[in-house]
Protein backbone atom coordinates (compact mmCIF):
# COMPACT_ATOMS: atom_id res chain seq x y z
CA UNK A 1 0.00 0.00 0.00
CA UNK A 2 1.43 3.61 -0.86
CA UNK A 3 0.62 6.10 1.18
CA UNK A 4 3.33 8.30 0.08
CA UNK A 5 5.57 10.56 2.24
CA UNK A 6 3.05 13.23 2.87
CA UNK A 7 1.23 11.25 4.88
CA UNK A 8 4.30 10.25 7.06
CA UNK A 9 5.46 13.57 7.41
CA UNK A 10 2.10 15.54 8.02
CA UNK A 11 1.94 15.92 11.60
CA UNK A 12 5.82 17.37 11.80
CA UNK A 13 4.51 19.32 8.65
CA UNK A 14 1.81 20.78 10.62
CA UNK A 15 3.81 21.80 13.81
CA UNK A 16 6.18 23.98 10.79
CA UNK A 17 3.10 25.23 9.03
CA UNK A 18 1.43 26.84 12.26
CA UNK A 19 5.17 27.89 13.67
CA UNK A 20 5.45 29.28 10.13
CA UNK A 21 1.85 31.14 10.48
CA UNK A 22 2.45 32.43 13.88
CA UNK A 23 5.54 33.71 13.23
CA UNK A 24 6.09 34.61 9.54
CA UNK A 25 2.80 34.97 7.55
CA UNK A 26 1.77 38.31 9.47
CA UNK A 27 4.46 40.02 7.52
CA UNK A 28 2.07 38.40 4.12
CA UNK A 29 -0.99 40.29 5.16
CA UNK A 30 -2.83 41.64 2.43
CA UNK A 31 -5.61 44.15 4.05
CA UNK A 32 -5.16 43.11 7.42
CA UNK A 33 -5.66 39.09 6.31
CA UNK A 34 -3.51 36.04 6.09
CA UNK A 35 -3.82 32.80 4.46
CA UNK A 36 -4.48 29.84 6.55
CA UNK A 37 -1.60 27.37 6.33
CA UNK A 38 -2.40 24.89 8.58
CA UNK A 39 -6.22 24.55 6.96
CA UNK A 40 -4.85 24.01 3.34
CA UNK A 41 -2.10 21.53 4.67
CA UNK A 42 -5.73 19.94 6.28
CA UNK A 43 -7.66 20.06 3.20
CA UNK A 44 -4.87 18.91 0.82
CA UNK A 45 -4.92 15.69 3.62
CA UNK A 46 -8.99 15.24 2.93
CA UNK A 47 -8.36 15.80 -0.61
CA UNK A 48 -5.16 12.63 -1.07
CA UNK A 49 -6.36 10.65 1.87
CA UNK A 50 -10.09 11.44 2.64
CA UNK A 51 -11.41 12.96 5.79
CA UNK A 52 -10.86 9.93 8.15
CA UNK A 53 -7.44 10.41 8.77
CA UNK A 54 -7.16 14.56 8.06
CA UNK A 55 -9.58 14.49 11.35
CA UNK A 56 -6.92 13.51 13.31
CA UNK A 57 -4.74 16.28 11.26
CA UNK A 58 -7.21 18.66 11.89
CA UNK A 59 -7.02 17.88 15.88
CA UNK A 60 -3.43 18.29 16.03
CA UNK A 61 -2.45 21.08 13.74
CA UNK A 62 -5.43 23.05 15.74
CA UNK A 63 -3.54 22.26 18.95
CA UNK A 64 -0.39 23.33 17.06
CA UNK A 65 -2.18 26.49 16.02
CA UNK A 66 -3.28 27.21 19.13
CA UNK A 67 -0.09 26.54 21.09
CA UNK A 68 1.58 29.02 18.98
CA UNK A 69 -0.50 31.60 18.63
CA UNK A 70 -1.95 31.35 22.66
CA UNK A 71 -5.37 31.61 21.00
CA UNK A 72 -8.20 29.57 23.07
CA UNK A 73 -6.99 26.40 23.10
CA UNK A 74 -9.11 23.89 20.97
CA UNK A 75 -11.34 26.55 19.07
CA UNK A 76 -9.17 25.45 16.12
CA UNK A 77 -9.16 21.92 16.24
CA UNK A 78 -12.60 22.68 16.18
CA UNK A 79 -12.88 24.59 13.28
CA UNK A 80 -10.30 22.64 11.20
CA UNK A 81 -12.64 19.37 12.03
CA UNK A 82 -15.94 21.04 10.91
CA UNK A 83 -13.57 22.00 7.87
CA UNK A 84 -12.38 18.07 7.34
CA UNK A 85 -15.90 16.99 7.73
CA UNK A 86 -17.79 19.40 5.32
CA UNK A 87 -15.56 19.25 2.58
CA UNK A 88 -14.72 15.39 2.95
CA UNK A 89 -18.36 14.08 1.93
CA UNK A 90 -17.79 14.62 -1.27
CA UNK A 91 -13.97 12.52 -1.32
CA UNK A 92 -14.92 9.21 -3.04
CA UNK A 93 -17.17 10.91 -5.42
CA UNK A 94 -15.07 13.66 -7.04
CA UNK A 95 -11.93 13.08 -8.68
CA UNK A 96 -9.24 15.65 -7.19
CA UNK A 97 -7.68 15.61 -10.08
CA UNK A 98 -10.35 18.32 -11.62
CA UNK A 99 -9.33 21.62 -11.38
CA UNK A 100 -12.96 22.73 -9.98
CA UNK A 101 -12.28 20.46 -6.61
CA UNK A 102 -9.51 21.27 -5.20
CA UNK A 103 -10.86 24.91 -5.59
CA UNK A 104 -14.15 23.88 -4.30
CA UNK A 105 -12.43 22.38 -1.31
CA UNK A 106 -10.70 25.48 -0.12
CA UNK A 107 -13.99 27.75 -1.06
CA UNK A 108 -16.28 25.32 1.30
CA UNK A 109 -13.57 24.38 3.94
CA UNK A 110 -12.69 28.19 4.28
CA UNK A 111 -16.05 29.29 4.66
CA UNK A 112 -16.35 26.06 7.13
CA UNK A 113 -13.42 26.92 9.17
CA UNK A 114 -13.98 30.64 9.47
CA UNK A 115 -17.41 30.52 10.21
CA UNK A 116 -17.22 27.75 12.82
CA UNK A 117 -14.49 29.67 14.39
CA UNK A 118 -16.44 32.80 14.74
CA UNK A 119 -19.40 30.76 16.01
CA UNK A 120 -17.42 28.76 18.85
CA UNK A 121 -15.99 32.46 19.60
CA UNK A 122 -19.40 34.07 19.91
CA UNK A 123 -20.66 30.78 21.70
CA UNK A 124 -17.86 31.39 24.37
CA UNK A 125 -18.94 35.27 24.71
CA UNK A 126 -22.42 34.43 25.44
CA UNK A 127 -21.69 31.69 28.00
CA UNK A 128 -19.02 33.85 29.56
CA UNK A 129 -21.60 36.88 30.05
CA UNK A 130 -24.53 34.36 31.03
CA UNK A 131 -22.04 32.48 33.66
CA UNK A 132 -20.20 35.46 34.43
CA UNK A 133 -17.03 33.66 33.44
CA UNK A 134 -13.61 35.74 33.31
CA UNK A 135 -12.98 35.72 29.57
CA UNK A 136 -12.51 38.68 27.07
CA UNK A 137 -15.61 39.27 25.38
CA UNK A 138 -14.74 39.85 21.58
CA UNK A 139 -17.70 41.36 20.44
CA UNK A 140 -17.95 39.68 17.40
CA UNK A 141 -20.57 40.71 14.55
CA UNK A 142 -20.91 37.70 12.71
CA UNK A 143 -22.11 39.50 9.12
CA UNK A 144 -19.50 42.55 9.18
CA UNK A 145 -16.72 39.94 9.94
CA UNK A 146 -17.81 37.46 7.18
CA UNK A 147 -17.77 40.42 5.04
CA UNK A 148 -14.26 42.41 5.75
CA UNK A 149 -12.25 39.10 7.39
CA UNK A 150 -13.96 35.99 6.21
CA UNK A 151 -14.18 36.56 2.43
CA UNK A 152 -10.94 38.19 1.72
CA UNK A 153 -9.65 34.87 3.81
CA UNK A 154 -11.43 32.40 1.86
CA UNK A 155 -10.06 34.36 -1.15
CA UNK A 156 -6.78 34.37 -0.26
CA UNK A 157 -6.82 30.38 0.73
CA UNK A 158 -8.22 29.83 -2.83
CA UNK A 159 -5.65 31.82 -4.39
CA UNK A 160 -2.86 29.48 -2.49
CA UNK A 161 -4.80 26.68 -3.35
CA UNK A 162 -4.51 27.21 -7.17
CA UNK A 163 -0.85 27.51 -6.87
CA UNK A 164 -0.63 24.12 -4.77
CA UNK A 165 -3.14 22.41 -7.62
CA UNK A 166 0.19 21.57 -10.01
CA UNK A 167 2.40 19.84 -6.92
CA UNK A 168 -0.97 18.28 -5.39
CA UNK A 169 -1.91 16.59 -8.74
CA UNK A 170 1.73 15.07 -8.55
CA UNK A 171 1.04 12.99 -5.69
CA UNK A 172 -0.28 9.32 -6.53
CA UNK A 173 -3.46 8.63 -5.62
CA UNK A 174 -3.81 6.86 -2.12
CA UNK A 175 -4.49 3.24 -2.45
CA UNK A 176 -5.50 3.10 1.05
CA UNK A 177 -8.58 5.41 0.38
CA UNK A 178 -9.37 3.83 -2.99
CA UNK A 179 -10.02 0.51 -0.92
CA UNK A 180 -12.38 1.71 1.69
CA UNK A 181 -15.70 2.32 0.45
CA UNK A 182 -15.40 -1.02 -1.86
CA UNK B 1 -3.95 -4.61 -6.75
CA UNK B 2 -6.82 -2.68 -4.28
CA UNK B 3 -6.83 -4.73 -1.21
CA UNK B 4 -10.60 -5.62 -0.55
CA UNK B 5 -9.63 -7.63 2.58
CA UNK B 6 -9.51 -4.42 4.07
CA UNK B 7 -12.52 -3.69 6.77
CA UNK B 8 -14.67 -1.57 4.96
CA UNK B 9 -14.76 2.29 6.47
CA UNK B 10 -17.91 3.83 6.17
CA UNK B 11 -18.93 7.41 6.94
CA UNK B 12 -20.19 6.07 10.63
CA UNK B 13 -16.50 5.64 11.54
CA UNK B 14 -15.33 9.08 10.53
CA UNK B 15 -18.54 9.97 12.65
CA UNK B 16 -17.69 8.45 15.61
CA UNK B 17 -14.26 9.74 15.17
CA UNK B 18 -15.41 13.27 14.48
CA UNK B 19 -17.55 13.00 17.85
CA UNK B 20 -14.33 12.07 19.85
CA UNK B 21 -11.80 14.14 18.75
CA UNK B 22 -14.59 17.45 18.99
CA UNK B 23 -15.25 16.26 22.51
CA UNK B 24 -11.16 15.88 22.97
CA UNK B 25 -11.24 19.61 22.04
CA UNK B 26 -14.31 20.82 24.08
CA UNK B 27 -12.74 19.52 26.95
CA UNK B 28 -9.48 21.30 25.99
CA UNK B 29 -11.68 24.47 25.97
CA UNK B 30 -12.98 23.64 29.56
CA UNK B 31 -9.98 23.53 31.57
CA UNK B 32 -8.30 26.06 29.66
CA UNK B 33 -11.10 28.68 30.95
CA UNK B 34 -11.22 26.70 34.53
CA UNK B 35 -7.60 27.61 34.70
CA UNK B 36 -6.01 23.81 34.50
CA UNK B 37 -4.68 23.84 31.41
CA UNK B 38 -2.23 26.43 32.82
CA UNK B 39 0.47 24.79 34.15
CA UNK B 40 0.79 22.06 30.87
CA UNK B 41 0.19 25.28 28.40
CA UNK B 42 2.93 27.46 30.47
CA UNK B 43 5.84 24.34 30.00
CA UNK B 44 4.56 23.79 26.66
CA UNK B 45 4.94 27.75 25.92
CA UNK B 46 8.93 27.63 27.15
CA UNK B 47 9.30 24.72 25.20
CA UNK B 48 8.33 26.15 22.06
CA UNK B 49 9.14 30.25 22.30
CA UNK B 50 12.97 29.10 21.43
CA UNK B 51 11.91 27.45 18.04
CA UNK B 52 9.08 30.61 17.85
CA UNK B 53 11.92 33.03 18.40
CA UNK B 54 14.23 31.75 15.80
CA UNK B 55 11.17 31.27 13.22
CA UNK B 56 10.69 34.91 13.99
CA UNK B 57 14.44 35.81 13.79
CA UNK B 58 14.57 34.31 10.41
CA UNK B 59 11.66 35.62 9.03
CA UNK B 60 12.64 39.19 10.04
CA UNK B 61 16.06 38.55 8.56
CA UNK B 62 14.67 37.15 5.27
CA UNK B 63 12.03 40.36 5.23
CA UNK B 64 15.03 42.50 5.67
CA UNK B 65 17.00 41.28 3.05
CA UNK B 66 13.77 41.67 0.30
CA UNK B 67 13.17 44.95 1.50
CA UNK B 68 16.96 45.25 0.57
CA UNK B 69 16.44 44.21 -2.42
CA UNK B 70 14.00 45.88 -3.40
CA UNK B 71 15.54 49.15 -2.36
CA UNK B 72 18.35 48.51 -4.78
CA UNK B 73 15.83 49.45 -7.39
CA UNK B 74 15.17 53.09 -6.76
CA UNK B 75 18.88 53.63 -4.92
CA UNK B 76 19.60 56.51 -7.27
CA UNK B 77 17.02 58.14 -6.42
CA UNK B 78 17.24 57.55 -2.73
CA UNK B 79 20.70 58.68 -2.95
CA UNK B 80 19.25 62.44 -4.53
CA UNK B 81 16.81 62.34 -1.72
CA UNK B 82 19.24 61.95 0.72
CA UNK B 83 21.48 64.24 -0.67
CA UNK B 84 18.78 66.78 -0.62
CA UNK B 85 17.94 65.65 3.31
CA UNK B 86 21.72 65.83 4.28
CA UNK B 87 22.10 69.17 2.97
CA UNK B 88 19.06 70.08 5.44
CA UNK B 89 19.93 67.97 8.24
CA UNK B 90 23.11 70.03 8.52
CA UNK B 91 21.90 73.12 9.29
CA UNK B 92 19.64 71.15 11.76
CA UNK B 93 22.54 69.92 13.32
CA UNK B 94 24.19 73.05 14.31
CA UNK B 95 20.64 74.37 15.69
CA UNK B 96 20.74 71.03 17.61
CA UNK B 97 23.96 71.33 19.02
CA UNK B 98 23.12 74.55 20.66
CA UNK B 99 20.27 72.88 21.93
CA UNK B 100 22.44 69.67 23.39
CA UNK B 101 25.00 72.22 25.06
CA UNK B 102 22.04 74.03 26.78
CA UNK B 103 20.25 70.29 27.61
CA UNK B 104 23.94 69.52 29.14
CA UNK B 105 23.81 72.77 31.29
CA UNK B 106 20.07 71.90 32.56
CA UNK B 107 21.07 68.56 33.31
CA UNK B 108 24.36 69.01 35.33
CA UNK B 109 21.42 71.64 37.33
CA UNK B 110 19.52 69.35 38.03
CA UNK B 111 21.51 66.63 38.98
CA UNK B 112 18.68 64.15 40.28
CA UNK B 113 20.89 60.90 40.84
CA UNK B 114 22.90 62.75 43.68
CA UNK B 115 21.77 65.24 45.19
CA UNK B 116 18.08 63.96 45.49
CA UNK B 117 18.02 60.49 46.16
CA UNK B 118 14.68 60.18 46.98
CA UNK B 119 13.95 60.83 43.36
CA UNK B 120 15.01 57.95 41.75
CA UNK B 121 14.52 57.50 38.24
CA UNK B 122 14.05 54.39 36.74
CA UNK B 123 13.95 52.75 33.14
CA UNK B 124 10.22 52.93 32.57
CA UNK B 125 10.49 50.51 29.97
CA UNK B 126 11.73 46.80 28.46
CA UNK B 127 12.12 45.86 24.71
CA UNK B 128 10.69 43.06 23.83
CA UNK B 129 10.79 41.06 20.66
CA UNK B 130 7.59 39.76 18.95
CA UNK B 131 8.01 36.06 18.45
CA UNK B 132 4.56 35.04 17.85
CA UNK B 133 0.97 36.88 16.24
CA UNK B 134 -2.10 35.37 16.78
CA UNK B 135 -2.33 33.32 13.67
CA UNK B 136 -6.22 33.70 12.06
CA UNK B 137 -7.45 36.44 11.18
CA UNK B 138 -9.78 37.19 13.94
CA UNK B 139 -8.03 37.90 17.17
CA UNK B 140 -5.19 39.95 17.14
CA UNK B 141 -2.55 38.69 19.99
CA UNK B 142 0.99 38.67 19.85
CA UNK B 143 3.35 36.70 21.79
CA UNK B 144 5.95 38.48 23.81
CA UNK B 145 9.79 36.91 24.52
CA UNK B 146 9.47 38.39 28.09
CA UNK B 147 8.00 37.13 30.99
CA UNK B 148 7.51 37.22 34.53
CA UNK B 149 10.93 36.53 35.20
CA UNK B 150 11.59 39.97 33.44
CA UNK B 151 9.20 42.23 36.09
CA UNK B 152 6.55 41.93 33.01
CA UNK B 153 2.55 41.64 34.76
CA UNK B 154 -1.04 40.97 33.46
CA UNK B 155 -1.93 44.72 32.40
CA UNK B 156 0.51 46.42 31.83
CA UNK B 157 0.88 48.52 28.49
CA UNK B 158 2.87 48.06 25.67
CA UNK B 159 3.46 50.77 23.49
CA UNK B 160 6.36 51.09 20.21
CA UNK B 161 7.86 54.32 19.15
CA UNK B 162 4.88 55.40 17.32
CA UNK B 163 2.25 54.70 19.79
CA UNK B 164 -0.16 52.21 21.57
CA UNK B 165 0.16 48.65 20.97
CA UNK B 166 -2.18 46.83 23.58
CA UNK B 167 -1.91 45.64 27.09
CA UNK B 168 -0.11 41.93 28.64
CA UNK B 169 -3.37 39.54 29.10
CA UNK B 170 -1.17 36.84 30.31
CA UNK B 171 1.94 36.35 31.18
CA UNK B 172 4.44 32.79 31.55
CA UNK B 173 8.10 33.02 33.32
CA UNK B 174 9.26 33.61 29.89
CA UNK B 175 6.86 34.70 27.66
CA UNK B 176 3.88 36.99 27.40
CA UNK B 177 0.79 37.48 25.39
CA UNK B 178 -0.21 40.76 24.52
CA UNK B 179 -3.89 42.13 23.34
CA UNK B 180 -3.74 44.47 20.78
CA UNK B 181 -5.52 47.28 20.31
CA UNK B 182 -7.12 46.18 17.40
CA UNK B 183 -8.48 43.34 18.50
CA UNK B 184 -12.35 43.21 18.99
CA UNK B 185 -12.18 43.02 22.95
CA UNK B 186 -10.03 45.82 23.02
CA UNK B 187 -11.51 48.96 24.92
CA UNK B 188 -9.13 51.86 25.44
CA UNK B 189 -10.46 55.49 26.86
CA UNK B 190 -9.09 58.43 24.32
CA UNK B 191 -9.18 61.86 23.63
CA UNK B 192 -8.76 63.57 20.29
CA UNK B 193 -5.89 65.80 20.27
CA UNK B 194 -7.37 69.27 19.14
CA UNK B 195 -10.70 68.81 19.97
CA UNK B 196 -10.63 67.55 23.07
CA UNK B 197 -13.42 65.38 23.02
CA UNK B 198 -13.08 61.76 24.87
CA UNK B 199 -14.52 58.46 23.44
CA UNK B 200 -13.39 55.16 23.25
CA UNK B 201 -11.12 53.53 20.71
CA UNK B 202 -12.43 49.64 20.12
CA UNK B 203 -11.05 47.38 17.54
CA UNK B 204 -12.77 46.26 14.35
CA UNK B 205 -12.45 42.93 12.83
CA UNK B 206 -10.09 43.32 10.59
CA UNK B 207 -7.43 45.06 11.98
CA UNK B 208 -8.77 48.75 12.20
CA UNK B 209 -10.02 51.24 15.07
CA UNK B 210 -12.74 52.63 15.74
CA UNK B 211 -13.71 55.62 18.22
CA UNK B 212 -16.82 55.12 19.46
CA UNK B 213 -19.34 56.81 22.28
CA UNK B 214 -18.85 60.37 20.59
CA UNK B 215 -21.03 62.29 21.72
CA UNK B 216 -23.81 64.09 19.14
CA UNK B 217 -22.69 67.87 18.70
CA UNK B 218 -19.48 68.44 18.83
CA UNK B 219 -17.41 69.20 16.23
CA UNK B 220 -14.24 67.12 15.69
CA UNK B 221 -12.08 66.83 11.76
CA UNK B 222 -10.81 64.39 9.82
CA UNK B 223 -6.40 64.40 10.40
CA UNK B 224 -6.88 64.48 14.31
CA UNK B 225 -4.75 62.91 16.63
CA UNK B 226 -6.16 60.34 19.16
CA UNK B 227 -4.21 59.97 22.16
CA UNK B 228 -4.72 57.81 25.01
CA UNK B 229 -7.44 60.11 28.04
CA UNK B 230 -6.27 58.49 30.90
CA UNK B 231 -9.34 57.36 31.91
CA UNK B 232 -10.18 54.02 33.55
CA UNK B 233 -6.47 53.91 34.47
CA UNK B 234 -5.96 51.05 32.38
CA UNK B 235 -2.88 52.82 30.28
CA UNK B 236 -1.07 55.86 30.97
CA UNK B 237 -2.19 59.47 29.41
CA UNK B 238 -0.68 60.73 26.15
CA UNK B 239 -0.11 57.81 24.03
CA UNK B 240 -0.93 58.14 20.73
CA UNK B 241 -2.87 55.59 19.33
CA UNK B 242 -3.99 56.62 15.50
CA UNK B 243 -5.59 59.56 13.15
CA UNK B 244 -9.10 59.80 12.59
CA UNK B 245 -9.70 59.69 8.70
CA UNK B 246 -13.35 58.88 8.24
CA UNK B 247 -16.31 60.27 10.89
CA UNK B 248 -19.97 58.57 10.80
CA UNK B 249 -22.36 60.78 11.65
CA UNK B 250 -26.17 59.92 11.91
CA UNK B 251 -28.42 61.46 13.40
CA UNK B 252 -30.76 58.78 14.10
CA UNK B 253 -27.06 56.98 16.23
CA UNK B 254 -26.90 58.13 19.74
CA UNK B 255 -22.96 58.69 19.34
CA UNK B 256 -20.99 59.66 16.60
CA UNK B 257 -18.39 57.46 15.44
CA UNK B 258 -14.79 57.82 13.75
CA UNK B 259 -12.65 55.47 11.96
CA UNK B 260 -8.82 55.62 13.17
CA UNK B 261 -5.99 54.77 11.67
CA UNK B 262 -3.51 53.31 14.00
CA UNK B 263 -0.07 55.29 14.12
CA UNK B 264 1.38 51.60 14.98
CA UNK B 265 2.01 49.46 12.04
CA UNK B 266 0.45 46.47 13.13
CA UNK B 267 1.57 44.18 10.13
CA UNK B 268 5.46 44.54 10.48
CA UNK B 269 5.60 44.82 14.78
CA UNK B 270 9.50 42.97 15.78
CA UNK B 271 10.14 45.18 18.93
CA UNK B 272 7.91 46.44 21.64
CA UNK B 273 8.38 48.22 24.76
CA UNK B 274 6.70 46.69 28.14
CA UNK B 275 6.09 50.17 30.48
CA UNK B 276 6.61 48.14 33.64
CA UNK B 277 6.04 51.09 36.47
CA UNK B 278 2.97 51.86 35.36
CA UNK B 279 0.51 50.12 38.07
CA UNK B 280 -2.79 49.74 35.76
CA UNK B 281 -6.32 50.00 37.73
CA UNK B 282 -7.92 46.61 37.01
CA UNK B 283 -11.77 48.51 36.80
CA UNK B 284 -12.51 47.86 33.14
CA UNK B 285 -12.89 50.51 30.37
CA UNK B 286 -15.67 53.11 31.49
CA UNK B 287 -17.44 54.66 28.96
CA UNK B 288 -18.22 58.14 30.08
CA UNK B 289 -21.84 59.32 29.65
CA UNK B 290 -21.39 62.66 27.04
CA UNK B 291 -23.25 64.79 29.26
CA UNK B 292 -20.73 64.02 31.99
CA UNK B 293 -17.62 64.45 29.94
CA UNK B 294 -17.95 68.24 28.04
CA UNK B 295 -15.11 68.69 25.75
CA UNK B 296 -12.33 71.38 27.01
CA UNK B 297 -12.21 68.82 30.20
CA UNK B 298 -11.02 65.49 29.33
CA UNK B 299 -8.24 64.89 32.63
CA UNK B 300 -11.58 65.34 34.72
CA UNK B 301 -11.76 62.61 37.18
CA UNK B 302 -9.08 61.06 35.68
CA UNK B 303 -7.13 58.69 38.42
CA UNK B 304 -4.39 59.96 40.16
CA UNK B 305 -1.63 57.15 38.18
CA UNK B 306 -2.51 59.47 35.66
CA UNK B 307 -1.64 62.88 36.91
CA UNK B 308 1.90 61.17 37.40
CA UNK B 309 2.28 60.95 33.93
CA UNK B 310 3.20 64.09 31.22
CA UNK B 311 0.34 65.00 29.18
CA UNK B 312 0.19 65.83 25.87
CA UNK B 313 3.36 63.79 24.38
CA UNK B 314 2.54 65.34 20.54
CA UNK B 315 3.72 62.02 17.97
CA UNK B 316 6.81 61.73 20.11
CA UNK B 317 7.84 58.78 22.67
CA UNK B 318 5.19 58.97 25.38
CA UNK B 319 6.03 60.13 28.53
CA UNK B 320 6.02 56.90 31.17
CA UNK B 321 9.02 57.58 33.50
CA UNK B 322 7.09 57.90 36.15
CA UNK B 323 7.70 58.65 39.88
CA UNK B 324 6.41 55.70 42.21
CA UNK B 325 5.46 56.48 45.24
CA UNK B 326 7.75 56.81 47.82
CA UNK B 327 8.41 52.95 48.99
CA UNK B 328 6.10 51.73 46.58
CA UNK B 329 7.29 49.33 44.06
CA UNK B 330 6.05 49.95 40.32
CA UNK B 331 4.41 47.38 38.95
CA UNK B 332 6.40 44.01 37.86
CA UNK B 333 8.28 44.51 41.44
CA UNK B 334 11.65 45.05 40.61
CA UNK B 335 13.62 47.64 38.00
CA UNK B 336 13.10 47.24 34.44
CA UNK B 337 15.57 44.66 32.93
CA UNK B 338 17.41 46.46 29.85
CA UNK B 339 16.03 49.86 30.91
CA UNK B 340 17.92 52.86 31.76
Amino acid sequence: MDRGLLYYVMIPLLALAALFQSAVLPRLEVRGVKPDLVLLLVLIGVLIYGPRISLLWAFVGGLFLDIFSGGPMGVSSLALMAAVAVTGVGHHTLSRYHLLVPIGVAIVGSIAYGATYLGVLMVLDRLAAILDWNLAQHDIQFWPTVEVVLAPAVLYNTILMIFAIPLLNRVPENQEAVTTFQ
Amino acid sequence: MRNTERRPRTLGDVGIRLLILSLAALLLMALQLTGRLKPIQSAITQLTSPAQTSASGVAENVSQTFSFLAELRTLRQRAAELEQINANLLVENFRLREVERENQQLREMLNFAETRPGLELRGAQIVARVIGQESNNFLDYIMLDLGTRHGVAVGMPVITPQGLVGRVSEVTNTTSKVLLITDPSSAVNAILQSSRINGVVRGDPGGGLVMDYIPQGVLFSVGEIVLTSGLGGNFPKGIPIGQVVDIKQRDIDVFQRAIVQPTVDFSSLELVMVVTNFNPLEIGPELQPPAETPAGSPAEGAPPVDQTAPSGTEGGAPGVIVQPPPGEEPAGGKPAAGGQ
